[in-house]
């Protein structure tokens, strides 16, 4: 059975770094999904209805009457999104769907391995870790070109003084040598995702961006650390 | 397991090649549009346009993500296909035959001998 489309207004439209938007869809009367934190919802403007993108929701399950999906400029889609998109405009909405979903249990450690927008659905994970006020741990490996591209930063830096189970840390990869940067530089290697293991047994690690990343990550953590693919969730996005 | 035909050539980026006569038929591999999932836009290159090998010379766009295309070798862009345009989801359904991108004539014979066989791409994409 076609899974239902719903029609949704954007409730507001929100710039977080020149190139990337954020978008809450309001959700019509009487519509009360049951979904979880991690999914990704599929959207379509009204006058291309077969033109359709996925996103995965910036949103958590905690957060209810809206979604929201955190968009990156690229594409025919992805400008449209980020240049035009504005309240009040209507887009069709597929519910959320998706197998990346946060483990989160107790004593449970998740570690998450972004590249660019990658980073977004690993917001929903926090976001609903810390309103839970979980002792699941949770730490990010955030991989971006330079200072400029860290999509909620200054979320992700508040969710860390809120949540002392919570991580964030970020390594830059084109900054110049000048840059004022005291933090990571470089790609995501395995001896920095090897420190971040506190219990192997007990952590999950996730993988969201670019292909070769989410595949590099996979590598280690399957070939290389020999771990079950049951420890390993992935999202690629191209 | 991806196909990968024995009669290509390929670029590292995941473009093949098909040379017959003086003519270059590009598209892109099996491999490619598994990992792209769902095509659902495509942007091709004018005809008459010089494009250098590696330049992005045409953009596809999966339900998850947009990627450029670049032409795996030199030379100037004779004929794109329509039907691809029209209807993008054939890149997934028939990479190799209705799913071609564009023809080029190319400007450099020797260029498609520095392109990868089938088993170095095979190799390269099993890595």
């Amino acid at each position: 059975m076609p899974r239902q489309i719903t029609e949704m207004e954007i409730e507001s439209a929100k710039m977080e770094l020149p190139d990337v938007k954020t978008v809450r869809l309001k959700w019509p009367e009487g519509f009360d999904p049951d979904f979880k934190t991690g999914q990704f919802i599929t959207v379509f403007w009204p006058d291309t209805p077969n033109y359709k993108r996925a996103y995965s929701l910036s949103s958590c399950a905690l957060d209810r009457g809206f979604f929201e999906i955190t968009i990156k400029r690229d594409g025919k889609m992805g400008t449209r999104m980020v240049d035009w998109a504005k309240a009040g405009d209507r887009l069709g909405v597929i519910p959320p769907v998706g197998k990346f979903l946060p483990v989160l249990e107790p004593d449970a450690h998740l570690l998450c391995i972004a590249g660019g927008s990658g980073v977004t659905p690993f917001r929903g994970f926090v976001r609903e870790a810390t309103r839970r006020k979980l002792s699941t741990r949770i730490t990010i490996l955030y991989s971006v070109r330079t200072t400029n591209d860290i999509i909620f930063n200054d979320e992700f830096r508040e969710l860390a003084q809120q949540n002392p189970n919570f991580s964030f840390q970020v390594t830059c990869t084109r900054l110049s040598e000048q840059d004022p940067w005291t933090g990571r530089r470089g790609r995501i290697d395995a001896a920095w995702v090897k420190e971040n293991i506190v219990d192997l047994p007990k952590t999950t690690f996730y993988a969201c961006g670019p292909n070769a990343l989410v595949d590099g990550t996979e590598h280690l953590v399957v070939s290389e650390m020999g771990l079950p693919k049951a420890q390993m969730k992935t999202e690629k996005w191209g | 397991m991806s196909n990968v035909p024995s009669d290509l050539k390929y670029a590292k980026s995941h473009e093949w090649v098909r040379l017959e006569g003086e003519l270059a038929t590009v598209g892109i591999s099996d491999h490619a549009q598994h990992e792209l999932t769902d095509v659902v836009f495509v942007e091709l290159p004018e005809v008459g346009r010089k494009v250098a090998a590696g330049e992005a010379c045409a953009v596809v766009e999966s339900v998850k993500t947009a990627s450029d295309i670049y032409a795996p070798i030199s030379g100037e862009i004779v004929e794109v296909n329509a039907s691809v345009v029209n209807d993008p989801g054939l890149v997934n359904q028939q990479p190799y035959s209705g799913g071609w991108f564009f023809k080029l004539r190319p400007s450099d014979a020797n260029e498609a001998s520095a392109l990868l066989d089938p088993a170095a791409y095979d190799a390269q994409i099993a890595g």
